[in-house]
């Protein structure tokens, strides 16, 4: 295997790319070149993407059905979504460190724009303590059932990124491919009812969710 | 899925041409910079009405406020640079005073 390939084929480096915009930040934040409110979009805004790019690999799977690339991306989705939950931990952690006080959090608790990206990180707490191979193992069946919360909290990022600025275009630009990727999977599997079994029967197991 | 493969590239060209717009709250016509009042002096005043302010940058050619009202919100704040008049409040997008 040559260099590049074993660079490509490498869960460390694709782990080392996800880090690079936390490692950006950090470097401005330790500088003292940003302050926490800078650092709070660019947080939100990666932890959006990489939830997105997760989320779109069941929808390409089902729309290229054995694609390399799409093993690939399958092969890291446990990672994007590890990374989501980390930059929204980091945007959480700023958040409160800029807002300073608690008094000053409960005050605008109730705003629309903030609450969903509570409710968003609360529903991302038990995915992310589940995303490991234990926990899988352990839950079986239940782990699929479970981690569908990603729907609902996919949807409250969205609410929250909208509201929070007051302004469509970026969040939905971001959200805009998901969305014609689910709509593109939702018309495959009502042309075909029963793809879902046949896809079972051939052992897809992280693959279930429909 | 040559369908499939055109919606994704179209999907994609939204999302690059949506990155390139404006996403502030408020534009003013507020001409050459040159011309412009000080962010100090905007600060002076704002901290003199009970504000805490925290950043001030340009945006959509207002000033862009970054800081805590004087009844503790912490807001958004959009002021005109040449009259220095406070024309859009508002909390995490939502809209807590606007110049008729």
């Amino acid at each position: 295997m040559g260099g590049l390939a074993r660079v490509w084929h490498s869960p460390y480096a694709f782990m080392a790319l996800l880090s690079l915009p936390a490692a950006v930040m950090a470097a401005a934040l330790g500088g003292g070149g940003a302050s926490a409110q800078r650092l709070l979009d660019p947080t939100g805004e990666f932890a959006a993407r990489f939830l997105i790019l997760a989320l779109m690999v069941t929808p390409l799977g089902r729309l290229w059905p054995g694609a390399r690339w799409v093993g690939w991306l399958l092969r890291r989705r446990r990672m994007l979504g590890v990374a989501a939950f980390a930059y929204a931990a980091a945007h959480l952690a700023l958040y409160v460190k800029d807002m300073e006080t608690l008094r000053a959090i409960a005050a605008e608790f109730w705003v629309l724009g903030i609450w969903t990206g509570w409710a968003a990180l609360l529903l991302f707490l038990p995915l992310a303590a589940t995303s490991n191979d234990a926990a899988q193992a352990w839950l079986k069946r239940r782990w699929a059932q479970l981690h569908r919360l990603v729907y609902p909290a996919a949807i409250l990022t969205l609410v929250h990124w909208i509201f929070v600025h007051n302004n469509l275009i970026a969040a939905l630009a971001h959200f805009a491919p998901l969305a014609l990727l689910e709509a593109l999977r939702i018309a495959k599997t009502l042309k075909r009812p029963n793809a879902n079994t046949a896809r079972r029967s051939r052992g897809a197991v992280t693959e279930r969710i429909s | 899925m040559k369908f499939a493969s055109l919606a994704v590239g179209a999907a994609c060209a939204f999302m690059i041409s949506a990155q390139a717009q404006a996403t502030g709250l408020m534009t003013c016509e507020s001409g050459d910079p040159a011309k412009w009042q000080s962010k100090d002096k905007l600060t002076k005043m704002m901290q003199a009405e009970g504000w805490k302010v925290r950043r001030i940058k340009v945006d959509g050619g207002c000033y862009e406020v970054y800081g805590t009202t004087p009844d503790g919100n912490r807001v958004e704040a959009y002021y005109h640079p040449v009259t220095l008049e406070k024309l859009l409040v508002a909390r995490r997008g939502e809209i807590l005073f606007q110049k008729k």
